[in-house]
């Protein structure tokens, strides 16, 4: 921590960083101010949070040398100080209270100069408020900052959201406000953002900057996962692709992670050599089922991974693809008995299918297989009908098992 | 024209933005609706030809849309109004919802939707008219319909068809909803008559007549005079209705004369006095009702229609009936005023007489007058008191004026007092009418005079008088509004409720205006249990209450109604009617005051148009008075505890231990702090669980057992195995019955303990809210979250393992699987499943019927979908599952037939086309079964 410090340094450290603040916002330089805000990057100890730890009356000191700006300097050296001794918790309620007052002058500043600010601000006080929730949880209180931080982001949302060149701030807001609320899993607050975002005449979604519209559309096309609209969530995450920056791997990987499962479900499967680029083999295997067939390795594979796939949220969606992988394996079944028995290629008895499913170790009497084929015939999988009687599947000469061609099943 | 200025004050945009409800529901018609309800003028003026065209056929879809929704049928209808010059008359009684037309009473004369509901329902009387029979019931009319309107409306040719259309409805809605109508139809000509009767009389007169409640001295007059007219005549034919009539068109010129002071047009009165006139209208209201429980007689020039409306279960029904009979009044007025013009035919004349009342009077002429006469029912006389109330001097008093009375009589201590200023009061009014000053007279700035007594002079809130400065009859409230009310059961017991009532309401002073009340009650009860009438309720509401807002005085009374509720806590006899009760014990209504206080002053600040800066003031000046009142209110009224809101305690310093040692007790909402005498002590809700677990009773009681204990344990801050048992017991029960939202409470709950560590049967319970979620298909987050969030050890658990098979079952359609685990479900998780049954079978059905060709017998269908091997004891008997099942596959749409060896099948090529799911048997308008008040009746007995 802090060696010895005089008092006089540790009085000109503080009166040096805070005239530099009031500077930067004199002299409108965005970069400058952002980069003198950003308190929870700042390592433990740093010549200004020694000088406040030398001298515990910064406050006061603030307050006299800059009394207009007071609201904002004074919560703010007591965030970076609370930080650099690691309470996140009061870091975070000082922060909050110079955000406060920044968003104030903020909204009074006719230029969007201060908005490279206004960013870190807003990120800031995600990451500060995470930082909060976590030493909040071990010490068993209530982590409530990160919500407080959303409903903060709120608030700048609704500063930015306004005519003029503010504007193209906003959606830097919104992602953050989405990395709010997937972590805390009040995914359906994002619905009202969206909606302003996507229907109010002042946004035109072209003047965003690229990084935030690749941001956005990754959350949108995960919240279209949630919701089953594999058609959305594709355009979506397909748009994220694109824009992506190619360099960033890691973002790849993780737009990857949720456009695999829908384009699985919308019959397009990826190669291989994709997924082990990306790191995403524990696709691998359900790619694999779903291409024999194989309907004991999708569950196996679900099964391994179900954890992982629960908590991205698409294990929903690759149990869906079961159904295909039925679907496979009548076909399968179809491609033998045309070879053995071409008279009767379109005739597939029940007990043959049991057979095959048995063959896999899946257990499942008659009527349940039954109930498959109706349904494979209900969801348009298979065209053709089913005969009760003679439980016989009866298959359509012309294109028995329809490709989907991008529908969702 | 004056109307058109006026109306847009009233219509004021900013005002209507704060309607999302009714707007939507508006929306979906057509842009002419949406007009209408948001700036009803404007159209009306500029397009009267058109209407009939273009708004008809969206009177039909609103009307489809939302059979029980009154707010879209009245927008929709007002361009009927206008067509129709004969309709008004009996439109206006008839109008059925009775929110609706409250609010428009409050607000505005002129509102539109008023004006349309009438002539709704006038189709329907005038169709009985046509008939030519004397007395036609509704029923009857609707074949004749077309043809009446194309009579009727001149020029609406091409809109015939689109009548028809309604008219094929109609016998549906009528059903439901006509009676009121009709009743409230009449009402409106009694109206008339009743105001004859008033013009002779006095304003105010010390009135000693206790069973009205709230009824100032006119009102007894009323009474005497009038409501024998009405009354007596029963429903000896028009002719002696006709009588009447007569008189009531000169009456009504003098009235509005009198009350004018000096200005002789309505128009005039209007722009004076505009609030007052509702009010007004009100006074009539006792009448018709009284009148309209049994026929009315339609006059029409020389010719006379009879037609019967049957009321008297409906009063109790519609809420706000009252109102709605003022309203009709109203039209009835500008009716009688305006037919000289229509009567030759003009569709223009009438528009606008309906959609401006305030126009209206250039003739002054009655063209004719429909006159109704009471029969006499038991709920007649019920009606009866709450209506006189109604009928209170309020008049044609300017807002001022009122706001003035009813300091001077707030200030009264007691009975004496309060007769004294009455006499007093009486004579300043009669002063000011005689010299014309009544309505440029200031009055918020007028002086009190001195209490005869000095007395207490400061406080207002004496013993009994409490309430009274605001109170309204609010046994006319209770059984209208509260039959709706969610889980009011018993209507006998309001009407007894309402009996008791006029002693406070006798008290109650001049200055109460029935108004305000409703649209109180209205908002308050029906928007809540009545979601089909939601939107328009709310709509009609909130212009009334901006329009009261401007009004000053009127916002005032508006409160006063919550707090006249003041029933005390009584007839609680039956356990479950606690909650009603709680609504209306005292407590509570202050509380709600209070609240709306708030609410009021808020937007009252914000509202700028339209109100001069003088009322505002007055209002603001009510509301600081209230507050006092209030205030002073608790620390007299009850003695039951302090009366802070519940918002305000301090539950931390609240933490008490109980000391009762009853063991049942009925559950009751808090709205102040627990008493200790009152709360059980943990051992002895143990003993309660105990009781509840053992007790033979039915579900409501032991749910209302339990939430009392889970009060008492909340209230205590007991957080132990017992608070997990009774939750754990009161989530079982609830799924048991069916109950949802009640075992949502409960699992929520019980999460909660969970995660704090004490020990339950948490697997079970992640078991069934697995099941819950996916079954009720929330939102497959949530259900993926409680898949995530479920431990390691819990999948083990057969219970929690079934339930993750049901799960997969359903997302991949596999109902046969789907029913073997419902037969093989564990603890009860079958209850949870019975409620995804139906759906299952269905989404089976049509699977089936697709996939299957040609046939698929019925047996197996039974076997599959779960109708045979899921009860023994049933299986013994054989065909009992199969039968079942072939009368649901009929219900549901499939085609059965029998195949050469005599085994019933289903056909499914025809079947896949005419599947369908059946109505429930059981469907209220509202979506919500267990809301509907029959519903709640059989499952409480």
């Amino acid at each position: 921590m802090a060696a010895y410090l005089s008092m006089g340094e540790a009085h000109r450290r503080i009166g040096d960083y805070l005239s530099r603040v009031v500077n930067a916002i004199s002299s409108s330089d965005g970069a400058a101010l952002a980069s003198l805000i950003s308190v929870s990057s700042a390592p433990g100890s740093t010549p200004l949070s020694d000088a406040l730890a030398a001298f515990p009356d910064f406050p006061r000191l603030a307050g006299d040398r800059f009394p207009h700006l007071a609201d904002l300097l004074i919560p703010l050296l007591r965030s970076i100080h609370s930080h650099s001794l690691q309470r996140f918790s009061d870091a975070y309620s000082s922060f909050e209270k110079a955000a406060s007052a920044f968003l104030q002058e903020f909204r009074n500043w006719e230029t969007p100069w201060a908005m490279e600010a206004m960013h870190t601000v807003a990120l800031e006080i995600r990451l500060l408020a995470e930082k909060a929730d976590r030493e909040l949880a071990t010490t068993g209180k209530n982590p409530d900052k990160l919500q407080a931080a959303g409903s903060f982001l709120m608030k700048v949302f609704g500063a930015l959201a306004v005519k003029g060149p503010k504007r193209i701030g906003a959606l830097y807001v919104t992602c953050q406000l989405f990395k709010i609320y997937f972590r805390l899993g009040t995914v359906n607050l994002c619905r009202s953002v969206i909606r302003s975002i996507e229907t109010a005449r002042n946004f035109d979604f072209e003047d965003f900057p690229v990084k935030d519209k690749v941001t956005y559309m990754y959350y949108t096309g995960r919240l279209e996962v949630f919701n089953e609209n594999f058609l959305v969530a594709d355009q979506k995450l397909t748009y994220a692709l694109m824009h992506c920056n190619p360099q960033s791997e890691s973002n790849l990987r993780r737009i990857l992670k949720f456009l695999v499962p829908v384009k699985l479900s919308i019959g397009v499967l990826p190669k291989r050599t994709l997924l082990e680029r990306y790191n995403l083999l524990e696709y691998a295997d359900v790619v694999t089922s779903l291409k024999r067939g194989d309907l004991r390795l999708l569950r196996q594979a679900l099964d391994r991974h179900e954890d992982q796939f629960l908590k991205s949220g698409v294990y929903l969606v690759l149990e869906k693809l079961e159904l295909q992988v039925y679907q496979r394996l009548v076909k399968k079944i179809h491609i033998i008995q045309r070879q053995k028995e071409p008279a009767k290629a379109h005739q597939i008895k029940l007990d043959v299918v049991v057979k095959a499913l048995k063959w896999l170790e899946i257990d499942m009497d008659v009527d349940e297989v039954e109930c498959i084929m109706a349904c494979l015939i209900y969801k348009n999988l298979i065209k053709g009908y089913f005969a009760h009687k003679s439980k016989v599947l009866v298959l359509s000469k012309q294109d028995p098992f329809p490709k989907l061609n991008g529908k969702p099943v | 024209m004056d109307t058109t200025n006026q109306n847009a004050v009233y219509y004021d945009p900013q005002r209507d933005v704060s309607v999302p409800g009714p707007t939507q529901s508006v929306t979906n018609s057509e842009p002419h609706v949406v007009q209408s309800a948001n700036s009803y003028v404007p159209c009306l003026t500029s397009v009267q030809h058109d209407y009939n065209a273009a708004q008809h056929p969206n009177y039909y879809y609103n009307y489809r849309q939302a059979e029980n929704d009154s707010s879209v049928q009245v927008v929709v209808q007002s361009p009927g109004a206008a067509y129709q010059p004969l309709a008004s008359f009996q439109n206006s009684g008839s109008y059925v919802c009775p929110a609706s037309n409250t609010y428009y009473n409050a607000g505005t004369h002129q509102m539109a939707p008023g004006y349309a509901t009438s002539s709704y329902y006038y189709y329907h009387q005038n169709n009985a008219l046509a008939d030519g029979s004397s007395v036609n019931n509704h029923a009857q009319s609707y074949q004749s319909y077309t043809p009446d309107i194309a009579q009727s409306s001149n020029s609406l040719p091409t809109s015939s068809v689109h009548y028809q259309q309604h008219y094929n409805q109609w016998p549906y809605y009528y059903d439901q909803s006509a009676q009121t109508l009709g009743g409230l139809a009449v009402a409106g000509s009694t109206t008339s008559i009743t105001k004859a009767a008033v013009v002779g009389s006095d304003y105010v007169h010390p009135s000693d007549q206790p069973p009205p409640p709230g009824t100032t001295s006119w009102k007894t007059d009323f009474d005497n005079s009038a409501s024998p007219t009405a009354q007596a005549p029963g429903i000896q034919g028009y002719q002696n209705q006709y009588a009447p009539k007569a008189t009531v068109a000169p009456v009504f010129q003098n009235q509005y004369v009198n009350n004018t002071a000096g200005i002789s047009t309505f128009q005039n009165q209007y722009a004076s006095s505009e609030y007052r006139h509702s009010s007004a209208n009100y006074n009539q209201l006792p009448l018709s009702i009284q009148a309209d429980q049994q026929n009315t007689c339609h006059l029409h020039g020389s010719s006379s229609n009879v037609s019967s409306a049957n009321h008297v279960s409906e009063n109790s029904r519609a809420p706000g009936q009252d109102s709605v009979t003022s309203n009709v009044h109203m039209v009835n007025k500008l009716h009688i005023q305006t037919n000289p013009q229509i009567a030759p035919g003009l569709p223009i004349g009438t528009p606008k007489v309906d959609k401006s009342n305030l126009e209206a009077d250039s003739s002054s002429k009655p063209a004719y007058v429909c006159v109704s006469m009471p029969k006499n029912d038991l709920k007649a006389v019920a009606v009866q008191g709450g209506s006189e109330a109604v009928m209170q001097v309020t008049g044609s008093f300017p807002v001022s004026l009122r706001t003035y009375v009813e300091r001077s009589l707030a200030r009264c201590k007691d009975d004496a007092q309060r007769t004294a200023i009455r006499r007093m009061l009486k004579e300043i009014i009669t002063k000011a009418t005689a010299d014309g000053t009544l309505h440029t007279k200031n009055w918020d700035i007028e002086p009190l005079f001195t209490l005869p007594e000095i007395a207490t002079g400061t406080n207002m809130t004496g013993t009994g008088n409490d309430s009274s400065p605001f109170s309204f009859p609010s046994s006319r409230r209770s059984p209208s509004r509260r039959t709706k009310s969610r889980w009011e059961p018993v209507p006998e017991e309001k009407v007894a409720n309402n009996v008791e009532f006029p002693k406070q309401s006798a008290k109650s002073n001049i200055c109460s205006s029935l108004e305000p009340t409703k649209r109180t009650s209205n908002s308050w009860h029906l928007s809540k249990f009545v979601p089909s009438c939601q939107s328009p309720l709310s709509q009609f509401s909130q212009r009334s209450t901006k329009k009261q807002r401007t009004g000053g005085g009127a916002s005032l009374t508006e409160n006063g109604n919550v707090s006249s509720d003041s029933v005390k806590e009584q007839d609680l006899t039956k356990y479950y009617v606690s909650s009603i009760t709680i609504a209306n014990s005292p407590e509570e209504k202050k509380r709600r005051e209070h609240r709306s206080m708030r609410f009021e002053r808020r937007q009252g600040s914000s509202s700028k148009s339209g109100s001069s800066l003088q009322d505002e003031d007055a209002t603001a000046n009510i509301y600081t008075r209230r507050a006092l009142s209030l205030l002073l209110n608790r620390s007299n009224g009850d003695g039951a505890g302090c009366g802070l809101a519940v918002e305000d305690l301090d539950w931390d310093t609240l933490t008490i231990k109980g000391t009762c040692q009853e063991i049942e007790k009925e559950y009751l909402r808090l709205t102040k702090a627990p008493n200790p005498a009152e709360v059980r002590p943990e051992h002895v809700l143990e003993k309660a669980l105990h009781m509840v677990e053992t007790s033979k009773k039915n579900y409501l009681y032991k749910c209302d057992q339990l939430k009392s204990i889970r009060q008492d344990l909340v209230v205590q801050r007991i957080q132990n195995e017992l608070t997990v048992k009774v939750y754990e017991t009161h989530a079982r029960l609830a799924i048991q019955s069916g109950d949802v939202p009640e075992y949502n409470q409960c699992q929520s709950q019980l999460k909660r303990l969970y995660r704090g560590g004490i020990k339950g049967c948490n697997i079970e319970f992640s078991a069934y809210n697995l099941l819950c979620v996916m079954l009720h298909y929330i939102s497959k987050r949530d259900l993926l979250s409680s898949m995530a969030s479920l431990p390691k050890e819990a999948k083990k658990d057969a219970t929690v393992k079934h339930a993750l098979e049901v799960r997969s079952a359903v997302s991949s359609g596999n109902y046969v699987l789907f029913f073997k685990l419902y037969k093989a479900a564990p603890n009860l998780n079958s209850c949870l499943m019975d409620l995804y049954v139906e759906r299952m079978r269905f989404e089976a059905i049509k699977c089936m019927s697709k996939a299957y060709r040609p046939t698929v017998p019925v047996r197996y269908a039974a076997h599959v979908l779960g109708f045979v091997g899921i009860d023994e004891v049933r299986e013994a008997n054989g065909a009992d599952g199969l039968e079942e099942c072939k009368k649901w596959l009929r219900a549901h749409g499939a085609v059965l037939s029998v195949d050469n060896n005599g085994e019933l099948q289903i056909d499914t090529k025809v079947s896949s086309t005419s599947l369908h799911m059946p109505e429930p048997e059981n469907a209220v308008s509202h979506g919500d079964t267990s809301l509907a008040v029959n519903d709640f009746l059989s499952r409480a007995s």
